[in-house]
C-alpha cells in the first residue's frame, strides 16, 4: 500500500494554521499524531490533497493540570503521576490507548477527534471496492444497517468519555477568534457516524480544560476489548461521583465505544444524584444505561454483549467509586 | 524440571543460542524484502473482486500501454497448473479461465514503481459472468449447480473424502460401558508470521532464471517453477534468503511467486512482489475451518475401546495439502492411547473462500480439542481423575496402532507424571474455588513424514555436505530451511558436536539450489530428526578423516584415537594427538578441502492399505500439559494463569530452541482458542490486518513451565524427536478443560471468545446445575 501524494503544510501558531485552513476549504486534514489518519490514508479512505501538520503550533503544545494543549503526546500524559492522581479516569483513560508506540505519537486532540470506525470502512482500498463503498467513504450505502441515509461508524476514542464526566471544556480556534464549549458540544448527538465532530470549516481544537470540580471528584474509565492492548474499545465507560456521607451528591456516566458518538448519561444519572445510594439504585442504574445504549454489529464482539457489558461495567465502576475503591 | 545434559555430549542438550541473532537483532540479516537488484521493477497483482466468477475477457491493452509498465501478464501464457501434492495440482500463476475467491490473482504488472503498477492495474478492463457463490462446505457436499473444480466428487464441492475402519468399532460402541460423544466447530486460523510473502525474480541473458523467495520449501518451488515456466530445473536457480515465520502458510509453492518469475522473463528485469498483509491473509493456506464428531467407546474402567470420527474441513479455493489434511484429521486422533479399533470418515470441501492449507501442528489441532475434551467428560462420567484414564490407556513403547503406525519411543506416562506433581494437580483438580480451575490436555504428532511428497526421482529426504579447507573454517551445505525456529543453529551444532570444534567454525552457507544438496523443506516437523540424521553422518565422515590424519601424524591406529576439544587424542595417552588443525592440514595435503556428505532416507514402516501413509513418521513426540485459568463469570473474560508443559522430544538437542518452541506453541494454540478466528460473512473476509485479526498479546501469555521429560529416541540423532507441531495441539483442550474444571461448562464452538464463555454460563444457570457452589 502505498500513500498518494500530499502537500505538507507545517504552521507555527493557530493564526497561520487558522488562516491556511480557511484558504485550503475542504481539501485538507490536520496531521496530529498520524497514527490513525496516515493508515486510513493507505487505505484510501477519504483522502485530502493537503495536510496541515499541527506538531510546530505553538499553542498546542504542552500542558498543566488546568488545561491540556491538543497536540500533547499521550505518552506524556501516561507518564505523568500527577494526571493519575488528579483525574483517574483521564490516566486510566490514556493509559489503554492502543500501544506504547502509538501513544508516542498520539495526542490528546487526535484521540477526541479520531475518525470513527466500521468493519465496513477500515478495511484497503481492494477489498472496500469488491463489496461496494459505503455512505462514509466513495459510496451511498450502509453495509451494518442496510439503507442510504445514516452512518453507524462508531466512535472508538478513549478519552471523550472521561473527559465528559470530569466537565471538560474545549478550546476551538475559529477564524473569527475562539470559543469555548462543553466537550459534549463537540460531538453530534445526532447519530451520524460520519461526521466525528460539530466544528465548522477551518476551526481547530486547541485544549481541553478541566475544571477545578474534576479533582474532588472520584472518577474511572474501564474498556472493554479483546485484548488487553493494541484495540479500539468495544465499550469505553467512564464514571465520576462525589459522595456526601450515605448521599450521593454528583454522578455523571459516559460511555464510547457503543455509538456513533460519546455519549454522556446526564438524563439517566441526574434522577439518581441527591437521594442515598443503595447496592438497589446502583443496579437500576445501570439496567437504565443498558436499555439506553444502541450497539450495533460493526466492531469485534456482537451487540448485545457490548450493551450487557455497559450494565456490568456501570456497576462495577459506580459501585467502586461509592465505596472509595479502584474499578479495575 | 528436566532430565541432565548427556555427559558425554559438548555442546548438544544444552541452551545454545541461535547463531545468527546478532544479524537479526542488528537488523543485518538479509530478508527476500531486503534484496536490491539493478534495474528492478515493481511487481503488483489485479485480484478479482468478486468470489466467483467465469472470466470472459481480461483486457490488459490499456494497461501495458500506461507509461512506466514493463509487462503486464493474464493467466493464458502460463495456464500449467501446479500444486503442494502432485495428485492434486490445481493452481495456475495467475487465474485462467476462472475466479474461484476474492482475492484470486487476475493479471499481474511489472512497472517502474508501486503507483504505476497500482494505477496500470485499475486499466484492466474484464468481462465476467458472475457464477454461484459457496461459502458453506456443508451445502458443497451435496450436488451443486457449479463445482468450484470440474473434478469435485459426483458435481459436488467435495475434494477428497477418506473412509477408515480398523478393528470392528461397532462391536466396541455395542460392548461399551460408557460412551460420549463431543460435536465442535472450528473457526480457520492463519499463520500470521511476521513478514509478509515476498519474491525476487531475475532472469539473465545466460538464459538462467533466479528466484529468491520467502519459502519453507525451496525446493517444492524450484519444481513448481520448472513445470509452469517450462524450463529445466537446471536453469533455474531458487534462493532462499532470512524467513521471518513460516508456520506452514510459506510451504506450499504459491502463485505469486511463479507469477513474479514470468514477470522477470518477460521484462528480462528484475522483479519483487511484496505482499500488503490483507494479501497475506488473502493467500491464507491456513489451519482448516472444521466442523467435528468425536465418540468414544471405553468400559467401565476406563479401558477405551473404539473412537467413531467424522470430520469436514473447508478447503477454500484450492487443493493445496487437502488431501493430508483429510487423512490427518483422523489418523492425528490415533494417539497417545493403544485403541483396539476406529473409524473415521472426513471430507474435505472447496469453497470460494481464501484457500486452507497446512498450519503448524496441521491436521492434529482440532481433532486433538475434540478427543481431548471428550476424554474429559468421559473420566467425569466414570468418576475417574482424567489423569487415571489417561495413563490406563497410554500406548507402549515399540508397539503397532491399530491402523499400523509404528510407535518406537514414547515418554508418554513419565509426561503425565511429571506434568500431575508438577501442576499440584492433587490439590486443585476440583478442589479451587468457583471460577478457577485446571484442566488436562494431551497429544502426540509426528516427527516428520515418513514419506516424502515426491516419489521421483528417488533421492534421501535431506542431503548434508560439508567442506573443511586450510583456514579451518567447516561449510555446512544443506538445503534445509531454517524460517526461525533455529534449524541453522542445530546444523551448526551437531557438526560442531561430532567434530570436535567450537561452534564459530562452523559457516552454514546459504540455502541456494545451485551449492546446496536437496532437503525437502521445513514442514511435518521434520528437520531436526531427518536433518539432524543426515549431518551426524556427514560429520562423522570428515571426523573420520581428521581421525585417520591423526593416525598418520602419531602413528595410533584410528580405534585407538578419540576426538578431544579442537584436538584429537589417544585414548590411553591423552597426551598425545594431534589439533584440529594440524590434522586437518595433514588431511588436505593430497585432496585438498576434505569433503564429506550424509543423508536421511525414513525406514520403511505402515501399512500397505489406501492412505496408509499419512500419519506414518520414524518417530512421534508426546505432550501432557495442565493449564490453570480463571473466570470472571459477569464478563466472561478468562485469564489464562499459567501452563506446565511436560512435552517427550527425545532427547532435547537445544533447549533454548525446544523452549522456544514450546512457548510459541502455547502461544499460537491459545491464540486459537482464545479468539483468533478468519471471521467471514458469506465469502468475504471481514478482518484481513493485524488489528482485527486477534492475535494475543504478550499480557494474555500464560507462565510456562516446560518439562522436558523425553528420553533418548533410538533412531533420532542423539536421541532427539521434533519440538515443532506437538508442542501446540495439548494447549486448547486443557484450556478447555481447565475451563470446565472452572465454572462447569463445556465449549465446542472456537474461539471461546467472552461473549461465547457468558452464553455457556447463561445455559448452565438456565438448567439450574450448580458448580462449586454456584
Amino acid at each position: 500500500m502505498h500513500l498518494d501524494p500530499f502537500e505538507l503544510h507545517r504552521p507555527e501558531s493557530v493564526e497561520e494554521t487558522v488562516r491556511l485552513a480557511r484558504d485550503l476549504g475542504p481539501g485538507f486534514d490536520y496531521l496530529a499524531g498520524g497514527t490513525d489518519l496516515l493508515p486510513n490514508y493507505k487505505m484510501h479512505l477519504n483522502v485530502r490533497p493537503h495536510l496541515i501538520a499541527l506538531d510546530q503550533v505553538r499553542e498546542l503544545q504542552g500542558y498543566t493540570p488546568e488545561r491540556i494543549g491538543a497536540m500533547t503526546r499521550l505518552a506524556n500524559l501516561d507518564a505523568d503521576p500527577e494526571i493519575a492522581r488528579w483525574y483517574p479516569a483521564l490516566g486510566e483513560a490514556v493509559h489503554g490507548v492502543a500501544t506504547p508506540l502509538v501513544r508516542a505519537s498520539g495526542t490528546v486532540g487526535g484521540n477526541l477527534l479520531v475518525e470513527t470506525r466500521c468493519f465496513f470502512f477500515n478495511q484497503s482500498f481492494f477489498w472496500r471496492a469488491s463489496l461496494g463503498f459505503c455512505l462514509k467513504a466513495d459510496g451511498d450505502r450502509c453495509h451494518v444497517v442496510p439503507q442510504k441515509e445514516k452512518c453507524y461508524a462508531t466512535f472508538s476514542g478513549d478519552l471523550a468519555p472521561a473527559l465528559q464526566v470530569l466537565g471538560a471544556t474545549v478550546e476551538v480556534a475559529a477564524p473569527e477568534g475562539n470559543r469555548r464549549l462543553p466537550l459534549d458540544e463537540l460531538y453530534a448527538a445526532d447519530g451520524d457516524g460520519i461526521q466525528r465532530h460539530r466544528l465548522g470549516p477551518g476551526e481547530l481544537l486547541v485544549a481541553v480544560h478541566l475544571p477545578p470540580e474534576a479533582r474532588r471528584v472520584r472518577s474511572t474509565y474501564l474498556k472493554l476489548r479483546p485484548r488487553p492492548s493494541f484495540d479500539f474499545p468495544e465499550l469505553g465507560l467512564a464514571a465520576a461521583l462525589t459522595r456526601d456521607g450515605d448521599r450521593l451528591s454528583s454522578l455523571e456516566v459516559a460511555a464510547g465505544g457503543l455509538e456513533t458518538y460519546p455519549r454522556r448519561f446526564r438524563s439517566i444519572t441526574e434522577g439518581f444524584v441527591g437521594g442515598t445510594f443503595t447496592d438497589d439504585r446502583i443496579r437500576e442504574l445501570a439496567a437504565a444505561i443498558q436499555a439506553a445504549v444502541r450497539p450495533v454489529h460493526n466492531t469485534a464482539y456482537p451487540p448485545d454483549y457490548r450493551k450487557r457489558m455497559t450494565g456490568v461495567f456501570v456497576r462495577r465502576a459506580v459501585r467502586a467509586l461509592w465505596e472509595g475503591r479502584g474499578a479495575s | 524440571m528436566t532430565a541432565a545434559p548427556s555427559p558425554e555430549l559438548r555442546l548438544l542438550g544444552r541452551e545454545i543460542p541461535y547463531i545468527e541473532g546478532p544479524l537479526k537483532v542488528s537488523g543485518r540479516s538479509e530478508y527476500t524484502d531486503d534484496i536490491k537488484r539493478p534495474g528492478m521493477l515493481v511487481g503488483k497483482l489485479l485480484r478479482a473482486p468478486w468470489a466467483h466468477a467465469k472470466l470472459l475477457r481480461v483486457d490488459v491493452t490499456k494497461a501495458r500501454a500506461f507509461p512506466g509498465v514493463f509487462a503486464v501478464l493474464t493467466g493464458e501464457k502460463y495456464p500449467t497448473p501446479f500444486g503442494v501434492l502432485p495428485i492434486t495440482k490445481d493452481e495456475t500463476a495467475i487465474a485462467v479461465d476462472r475466479a474461484r475467491y476474492i482475492g484470486d490473482i487476475i493479471a499481474a504488472v511489472a512497472a517502474q514503481d508501486e503507483l504505476t503498477a497500482e494505477r496500470a492495474l485499475a486499466l484492466v478492463e474484464i468481462e465476467v459472468e458472475l457464477l454461484p457463490e459457496y461459502s458453506d462446505p456443508r451445502v458443497g457436499r451435496t450436488r451443486v449447480d457449479v463445482p468450484i473444480h470440474e473434478k469435485g466428487l459426483n458435481h459436488s464441492n467435495i475434494q477428497k473424502e477418506v473412509v477408515q475402519h480398523f478393528g470392528d468399532v461397532d462391536a466396541a460402541f455395542r460392548d461399551a460401558a460408557a460412551t460420549v460423544r463431543v460435536r465442535a466447530s472450528f473457526a480457520g486460523v492463519t499463520h500470521a508470521f511476521t513478514e509478509p510473502q515476498c519474491t525476487v525474480a531475475e532472469a539473465t541473458p545466460d538464459g538462467r532464471l533466479t528466484v529468491w523467495s520467502s519459502t519453507q520449501v525451496p525446493h517444492y518451488l524450484h519444481r513448481a517453477l520448472s513445470e509452469v515456466l517450462r524450463l529445466p530445473m537446471h536453469r533455474i536457480r531458487v534462493v532462499k534468503p532470512e524467513v521471518g515465520g513460516g508456520f506452514g502458510g510459506k510451504s506450499d509453492p504459491l502463485p505469486h511467486e511463479i507469477a513474479c518469475a514470468a514477470l522477470a522473463l518477460e521484462t528480462g528485469r528484475p522483479v519483487k512482489i511484496l505482499f500488503d498483509r490483507d494479501e497475506v491473509f488473502l493467500t491464507n493456506h491456513g489451519r482448516h475451518p472444521t466442523f467435528n464428531e468425536v465418540r468414544i467407546a471405553s468400559t467401565a474402567d476406563g479401558q477405551l475401546l473404539g473412537y467413531d470420527i467424522e470430520a469436514l474441513i473447508e478447503g477454500g479455493a484450492w487443493s493445496s495439502f487437502g488431501t493430508v489434511t483429510t487423512y490427518y484429521n483422523g489418523v492425528m486422533a490415533m494417539g497417545p492411547y493403544a485403541l483396539p479399533s476406529f473409524r473415521y470418515k472426513g471430507q474435505r470441501v472447496f469453497t470460494n473462500r481464501p484457500p486452507s492449507g497446512a498450519m503448524r501442528a496441521h491436521g492434529g489441532t482440532n481433532i486433538r480439542y475434540s478427543v481431548e475434551v471428550g476424554l474429559d467428560e468421559l473420566a467425569e462420567k466414570l468418576n475417574l481423575d482424567p489423569f487415571d484414564l489417561r495413563s490406563r490407556n497410554a500406548l507402549p513403547p515399540h508397539s503397532t496402532t491399530v491402523n499400523e503406525f509404528r510407535v518406537t519411543s514414547t515418554s508418554f506416562l513419565r509426561c503425565l507424571e511429571a506434568v500431575r506433581e508438577r501442576s499440584g494437580w492433587a490439590e486443585k483438580w476440583r478442589r479451587l474455588p468457583y471460577g478457577h480451575g485446571v484442566g488436562l490436555g494431551c497429544g502426540f504428532y509426528i516427527s516428520g513424514s515418513n514419506s516424502p511428497i515426491h516419489f521421483t526421482p528417488k533421492m534421501p529426504q535431506c542431503t548434508v555436505h560439508l567442506k573443511a579447507d586450510m583456514d579451518g573454517g567447516i561449510t555446512v551445505h544443506c538445503m534445509q530451511a531454517d524460517i526461525g525456529q533455529g534449524s541453522n543453529t542445530l546444523l551448526a551444532a551437531i557438526v560442531a558436536e561430532v567434530v570436535g570444534v567450537s561452534l564459530d567454525r562452523i559457516h552454514i552457507s546459504p540455502v541456494d539450489s545451485d551449492v546446496t544438496p536437496v532437503d525437502i523443506g521445513s514442514y511435518s516437523s521434520r528437520v531436526t530428526f531427518m536433518m539432524g540424521n543426515a549431518a551426524r553422518k556427514a560429520a562423522e565422515g570428515l571426523r573420520d578423516r581428521l581421525l585417520d590424519a591423526t593416525h598418520q601424524l602419531t602413528g595410533y591406529p584410528r580405534d585407538a584415537l578419540r576426538v578431544g576439544v579442537e584436538r584429537y587424542e589417544v585414548v590411553h595417552r591423552p597426551d598425545i594427538g594431534a589439533t584440529y588443525l594440524e590434522a586437518l592440514h595433514q588431511a588436505i595435503q593430497s585432496t585438498g578441502a576434505v569433503q564429506s556428505t550424509g543423508a536421511y532416507i525414513s525406514p520403511p514402516v505402515g501399512g500397505t492399505f489406501k492412505g496408509a501413509r499419512a500419519g506414518t513418521a520414524p518417530a512421534y513426540s508426546f505432550a501432557a500439559y495442565v493449564a490453570q485459568v480463571a473466570v470472571d463469570d459477569e464478563t466472561g473474560v478468562y485469564d489464562v494463569e499459567k501452563v506446565w508443559a511436560a512435552f517427550d522430544c527425545g532427547r532435547p538437542l537445544n533447549r533454548l530452541a525446544v523452549e522456544g518452541q514450546i512457548q510459541g506453541s502455547i502461544h499460537m494454540g491459545l491464540g486459537q482458542f482464545m479468539g483468533e478466528s478468519m471471521d467471514y460473512r458469506g465469502t468475504r473476509l471481514m478482518n484481513p490486518s493485524l488489528l482485527d485479526y486477534k492475535i494475543i498479546m504478550p499480557h494474555q501469555m500464560p507462565e510456562v513451565e516446560c518439562l522436558l521429560v523425553g528420553e533418548d529416541d533410538p533412531e533420532g540423532p542423539f536421541g532427539a524427536k521434533e519440538a515443532g507441531e506437538g508442542p501446540l495441539v495439548a494447549t486448547l483442550p486443557a484450556a478447555a478443560n481447565a475451563l470446565y474444571d472452572a465454572v462447569g461448562v463445556r465449549f465446542y464452538d472456537l474461539p471461546v471468545t467472552p461473549d461465547r464463555v457468558l452464553k455457556g454460563l447463561d445455559r448452565r444457570r438456565a438448567e439450574s446445575r450448580v458448580w462449586k457452589g454456584h
